[in-house]
């Protein structure tokens, strides 16, 4: 009860000094872009200068629909150390068979044009978290 | 081969071994298509020898051993099973929008306008009728009356489910090898495709053989209106609309399920029927498949044909028809939708070019899948006189792919093909009709059993059982083979297909007798039927309460 509290609490705080909704909803959208074609996924993803968080996905996909919005929060979280690139399969077939997408969602983490990681599935937000901690702050 | 990220020790063989063998023969043409297992199994020497063999009689003039027309379910099977056998396949898949601009993806007709949708909606249908029944069962569902169906909601489920079966085929066809080109391909002679792609370039590709398995698309009435106002089975299925008041042109198998289950999702649905309805199938069944849908609301307009449709100023459907009198009826519909039969896509593939000939409807006919021209083969529902169904063209598919590429002899065997009619009550049947086997074996030669059955099921809602029938068609003499099997009920599909096994093992009508039933089930029916018709016996069962 009382850690439940302390941590409530710190939320609290944390969220209050971090940004307002408005400024966190800013940074969702200038920390994630939709990937237009390979020659944009070259420039805005194999040549970032910070890590990449690829968000595979397809329209028709229902767990994809609850993923984005998770995956958007998080890396927003991240104030631009890590950035989100959204690329829907069925516009870039070619690119998301080049990275083995069988099946979505599936996010990739990318660094210097590399995969470091691939986890395939929804996921929830602690994971998320968790998964773009580690490359945020490599 | 491999640009995708995959790094596994086996792909790595894969491409030194590969790469070893270009270095050799100095060529593009190996054949991409050495599966995993294969790897693992073979030994380097003998592995080498393989490829070397692969790349020789690839390359010996042409880019492909096999280039297939068409990315539907008979075309994919063979290029497939193609390529596991160590050929090098392209595939050209190109769908040219219907006459409504309705467009869809990979997979051909099955996937995206036939089958999958078709079952769907169907169990859609289903469904609401459960609803009722759920009721009955003690569920409490305030106001029954008052569900009804979100056209928009459904269709958006259906084509979210196709369009993921769209990506795993593409999918599929990376993992196996297959080169996947999206566009319309035609020959330029008999042994060079061409086709148009996206970005306005022309891929020319050389093949050793080609498969045409480009399939088919619905016809058009040559009437008034019919172009500009209506639609087929190509949109039904996307439809972004609810179809309102439908008139169904045609009593072929699309069109009665196609009425069938928009009557079911609560349209108000007609037939219209030129002569006879479902063509081919056992008579009796027809009409007892008939029989349900008018019980259930379907209406019927027999013996007429449609004159014309116009569109009106609230934007209904004026339709024009002439009746079995000859008399010019009218009414009006918000959707007319024709299921007339189908036409073979091949006037597209400029197949003078290669010394193609075709017949009726411009369909091949093929001797063991093979055209008049011997490198040049056909599968699925270009093929004349076979039946328009996606798992024979996948059987016939491999099959070709296996001989071509395996030195196997075993040919596709077209008779006794189970299928399935998905109308409300469901009919389905394999083997022959009666009246194909009167006409084979002469009325004196073969007895007919049949019985009317009451499903377990169908008791607490009442539901109205007098439809439920089956027969079995058989020889007259000795231990009696069965020729035909025909059930009409619920899931008929699931009912048939084991027996089409046993049908396939030449099952004696003694066998069936002697088989146990499974209680309480709809299948069990078949193996309780005794009743001849010939003996003239009522074949409805007894029970209390009935």
């Amino acid at each position: 009860m009382l850690r439940t509290g302390v941590r409530s609490v710190l939320r609290t705080l944390q969220s209050r000094t971090l940004a307002s909704a408005s400024t966190q909803e800013q940074a969702a959208r200038s920390s994630s872009f939709k990937v237009q074609d390979s020659n944009d996924f070259n420039e805005r993803v194999k040549n970032s200068k910070v890590p990449v968080i690829v968000d595979f996905f397809a329209t028709w996909c229902n767990p994809c629909r609850l993923l984005t919005p998770r995956i958007e929060q998080v890396v927003a979280e991240k104030q631009g150390k890590i950035v989100l690139a959204k690329v829907d399969i069925d516009e870039n077939t070619d690119l998301a068979l080049d990275y083995d997408v069988n099946s979505v969602p599936v996010l990739v983490a990318m660094k210097d044009g590399k995969v470091l990681e691939k986890i395939v599935g929804l996921q929830d937000v602690d994971k998320l978290k968790k998964f773009v901690d580690k490359y945020a702050d490599a | 081969m491999n640009t995708g990220i995959a790094s596994y020790t086996i792909m790595l063989s894969l491409r030194e071994a590969t790469k070893l063998a270009r270095l050799i023969v100095g060529s593009a043409a190996i054949s991409p298509s050495i599966t995993h297992r294969n790897l693992l199994t073979m030994n380097k020497s003998w592995l080498f020898g393989q490829v070397m063999c692969a790349a020789y009689f690839s390359s010996h003039q042409y880019e492909y051993d096999l280039v297939v027309l068409g990315g539907g379910s008979g075309g994919l099977a063979a290029a497939k099973q193609a390529t596991e056998l160590g050929a090098k396949v392209a595939v050209f898949d190109y769908v040219t929008p219907s006459p409504q601009g309705t467009k869809w993806g990979l997979g051909g007709t099955c996937v995206n306008v036939g089958c999958i949708p078709k079952k769907l909606m169907h169990q859609a249908a289903l469904l609401g009728e459960a609803i009722h029944e759920a009721a009955a069962f003690g569920w409490q569902i305030p106001e029954p009356k008052k569900i009804k169906i979100d056209w928009e909601a459904m269709t958006q489920g259906v084509q979210n489910h196709i369009k993921s079966v769209n990506w795993v085929t593409r999918v599929e066809l990376r993992t196996k090898h297959v080169q996947y080109i999206n566009a319309l391909g035609y020959f330029k002679d008999p042994h060079t495709i061409a086709g148009l792609m996206k970005n306005g370039q022309e891929q020319v590709v050389t093949a050793k053989n080609v498969l045409i398995a480009v399939g088919g698309r619905p016809n058009y009435p040559d009437i008034p209106g019919a172009l500009e106002y209506g639609i087929t089975s190509d949109d039904l299925f996307s439809l972004s609309k609810a179809p309102g008041k439908t008139l169904v042109v045609g009593a072929g198998y699309i069109g009665l399920e196609c009425a069938g289950f928009l009557n079911g999702l609560g349209y108000d649905a007609t037939v219209m029927v030129r002569s006879i309805v479902l063509r081919g199938f056992d008579q009796d069944m027809v009409k007892i498949v008939v029989d349900e849908m008018v019980n259930q609301g379907v209406k019927f307009i027999h013996e007429a044909k449609p004159k014309s449709i116009t569109k009106q100023e609230d934007g209904s459907l004026l339709v024009h028809y002439v009746d079995k009198d000859g008399q010019i009826q009218k009414d009006v519909y918000e959707t007319v939708l024709f299921a007339i039969g189908r036409y073979a896509l091949t006037k597209d593939l400029k197949l003078e070019n290669a010394g193609v000939e075709t017949v009726k409807d411009g369909k091949i006919d093929a001797n063991n899948e093979q055209s008049n021209v011997p490198h040049i083969y056909a599968v699925g529902d270009v093929l004349h006189k076979r039946p328009e169904l996606t798992p024979v063209a996948i059987h016939a598919g491999k099959l070709l792919a296996k001989r071509l590429f395996n030195n196997a002899t075993e040919t596709m065997d077209y008779t006794n093909v189970a299928t399935t009619v998905f109308t409300p009550l469901e009919y389905g049947c394999v083997g022959l009709s009666e009246e194909q086997a009167v006409q084979h074996h002469g009325e004196d030669n073969i007895e007919v059993y049949h019985t009317y059955y009451k499903p377990t099921e169908f008791f607490i809602p009442q539901k109205d059982n007098s439809n439920c029938y089956l027969k079995v068609v058989c020889e007259r003499a000795g231990d009696q083979k069965v020729l035909g099997m025909h059930f009409v009920g619920p899931h008929a599909g699931e009912v048939i297909q084991g027996f089409a096994a046993a049908m396939k093992c030449n099952m004696t009508f003694k066998q069936l007798k002697s088989t146990v039933g499974i209680h309480p089930t709809v299948a069990e029916e078949f193996t309780r039927v005794q009743i001849s018709k010939r003996s003239g016996v009522d074949p409805r069962p007894q029970s209390c309460c009935s």
